[in-house]
């Protein structure tokens, strides 16, 4: 239980035991009371005052499968409010097995200047320069410290985008195979980093000093209970490690709800192209791999390896929503483009979903026709060399709305929605109306609710309760480092209690339903609201852009129509 | 009636001799509903079913209409 704290002005480091007043907090629930507690507001995001927290879940590190989620935290330089973005990986495990809480990231290097920090496996911190490095995209980044620190080594590390400083700039975290293919994406913390004068951390995964768990025969007896629940469950059980996340493509076509020509259609031309299932047979015809174990410790393997005709790696972790982002939103119904597209947004180290919502815009702006896959490929590559115009792309939709004078910008507290249209799926406007993090896919997602017919897609009635209570949950789960796709299985509440014997085991306190999600997602979305209101949001912010509630949405031709008054009492707690 | 059928997810691999893109062209009785027509693919009971008809989701005791495409998926709660 140990905080790494680096300095980047001076280069200090400074390793504290984990004060009281965080102590219980992990992933999310950290990163975000921390920036809360610690963080001006009113700062510039990509200035000295700002501080990058990096913090594996509460359960990240035991046995527990499925626990290498990191969380990443900051003042957003896209939204100017807090921002937690988690990804997958090794990482999270990694720091995990050292008994590392938190890694704090202050101050700012000079000018030009870069380094990377790496952890050990005794979890001794140490900046090394890495001025050789600048510039260099993330797969031969990762390569190289793979090449000079071994196989066992887990890396987070921005692109040129996060060294531009551009605020859609990503954290790319390196899988199981050493590929930088999974990302905290969203908000601009890879700006952050690059602000920070920070190109990596990385961390050697055969760390052996996890904090002990307060009863360790309750927790294994525990695991195996969620380890058995989440193989039996249809979702991680079967359809994620035979189509991962893909499979959505499908049902928010048929049900109109897949935002399409930057958000002027619910259903996409082509969109079987696509699809999920034609994404499995065309990695399987090729030789690529489905069911891939993307993550530390996963027992689901939603993951995959994109490979050419040849047979050559493209991209890994090709995910729904950036199918969508880079399919659906421009009209690209092939997915050797997309997968490339894919490849490019890591390899350049910036968020695939603003991206392609980016494109979208400039599309639907009249740039480039929309379907023009080489033109959105050009567009991408703009952002890597640093062109005036991959400047604009890579700050995210809104700055490319800002420069076509373009109205149609999806975005919610200046970051692009994700793969839900608001007019088709109401219960999905509301969470990204109202998350503290804006537009956001993971902060309480109905599309399983409305899938299993308890929510009607269409319907108002209801959608405001059960968006909180889907954000509150999220927000608790997001604290402990278990991969969404796992937590499924466990999300019902009858279904929760194995997973909150867990917990209760890990931490030595018993956990009641109340206290786990209950109190604790409540804790964290408080600190969020609390922060973001300190930086000057208000309840207009809480808002979707004009053209949702003005524009019907074919083929059902609805609008958003959650009032104003009803958006103001989802945090009603 | 007659109505038809796509499977989506694990279901496809379900049905003997199912063929996507095309579907499958089933004949169930007039009032039968979304849960019957598992029963008839022989795919009963499956947990997380879930029928789109016209862009609706249906519930598993909606009446189904002759002539019309009816797809079925499996539960997904995002990614
Ligand atoms: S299910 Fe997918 S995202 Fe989750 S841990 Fe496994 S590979 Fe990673």
């Amino acid at each position: 239980m140990k905080f790494i704290r680096v300095n980047m002005t001076d280069k200090s480091i400074r390793v504290q035991d984990v004060p009281e007043e965080y102590s219980g907090l992990g992933g999310r629930g950290l990163t975000s009371i921390m920036i809360n507690a610690e963080v001006s507001p009113k700062c510039d995001p990509l200035g000295p005052e700002n501080k990058l927290v990096v913090a594996p879940g509460l359960l990240s590190g035991t046995p527990l499968q499925n626990t290498s989620r990191i969380s990443i935290g900051a003042k957003s330089p896209l939204t100017g409010g807090i921002k937690e973005s988690n990804a997958g990986g090794t990482v999270a495990a990694a720091l995990g097995r050292l008994g590392i809480t938190g890694i704090i990231i202050e101050g700012q290097a000079q000018e030009r200047d870069l380094s990377i920090l790496r952890v050990d496996k005794e979890g001794e911190a140490g900046l090394i320069p890495a001025r050789d490095y600048k510039g260099m995209r993330t797969y031969t980044f990762v390569e190289k410290m793979i090449e000079l620190y071994g196989k066992k080594t887990s890396v987070l590390c921005i692109g040129p985008a996060g060294e531009y400083r551009l605020t859609a700039a990503s954290i790319q975290s390196s899988d199981i195979d050493g590929h930088p293919c999974r990302a905290a994406a969203r908000g601009g913390l890879g700006a952050v980093m690059g602000a920070k004068g920070l190109k990596a951390l990385i961390v050697d995964q055969r760390g052996q000093s996890p904090d002990p768990i307060a009863d360790p025969e309750v927790f294994k007896e525990a695991a195996r209970a969620i380890a058995k629940a989440v193989k039996a469950h249809p979702e991680p059980g079967h359809l994620m490690p035979t189509l991962g996340t893909a499979a959505l493509v499908a049902p928010l076509n048929s049900m109109g709800a897949f935002p399409s020509y930057n958000a002027r259609k619910g259903v996409m031309n082509g969109w079987e192209q696509i699809s999920g299932e034609a994404l499995a047979e065309l990695i399987k015809k090729r030789g690529g791999k489905t069911t891939h174990m993307g993550c530390a410790q996963c027992i689901i393997h939603c993951s995959n390896v994109f490979v050419d005709t040849q047979g050559k790696y493209v991209t890994g972790a090709l995910e729904y929503e950036t199918i969508w982002a880079m399919g659906g939103m421009t009209g690209i119904a092939d997915l050797d483009t997309i997968a490339r597209l894919d490849f490019l947004c890591d390899d350049i180290g910036v968020d695939t979903m603003s991206t392609g919502v980016g494109v979208a815009v400039a599309m639907d702006a009249g740039y480039k026709e929309f379907e023009d896959g080489n033109a959105a490929i050009e567009m991408v590559e703009e952002i890597g060399r640093g062109t005036e115009f991959g400047r604009i792309l890579g700050n995210g939709p809104a700055a490319v709305g800002k420069y076509f004078n373009h109205p149609r910008v999806p975005v919610v507290k200046g970051q692009g929605i994700a793969g839900y249209d608001p007019r088709a799926m109401l219960g999905n406007g509301v969470t990204f109306a109202t998350s503290p993090m804006g537009a956001d896919h993971t902060a309480g997602n109905v599309i399983g609710l409305c899938l299993q017919g308890k929510l009607d897609p269409l319907k108002a009635e209801g959608v405001v309760e059960i968006s909180r209570n889907l954000q509150i949950a999220i927000a608790a789960f997001d604290c402990t480092g278990h991969c969404f796709m796992a937590t499924v299985a466990v999300l019902d509440p009858e279904a929760g209690e194995p997973f909150r014997k867990a917990l209760s085991a890990k931490l030595g306190t018993e956990l009641g339903p109340e206290d786990f999600p209950g109190a604790m997602g409540v804790r964290v979305l408080k600190a969020e609201r609390e922060f973001n209101k300190r930086a000057g949001f208000t309840n207009k912010d809480d808002r979707l852009p004009k053209f949702f509630y003005e524009e019907p949405l074919p083929p059902h031709n609805t609008v958003f129509v959650i009032s104003d008054e009803e958006l103001d009492t989802v945090f009603d707690f | 009636m007659k109505i038809k059928v796509k499977l989506y997810g694990t279901l496809r691999h379900r049905v003997a001799g199912y063929h996507s893109p095309q579907g499958l062209e089933v004949e169930i009785p007039d009032e039968a509903t979304a849960k019957d027509l598992l029963d008839t693919l022989k795919i009963p009971g499956h947990r997380g079913a879930v029928f789109i008809m016209e862009g609706r989701i249906l519930n598993a005791d909606d009446k189904l209409r002759h002539g019309a495409l009816l797809d079925v998926f499996e539960t997904i709660h995002g990614g």
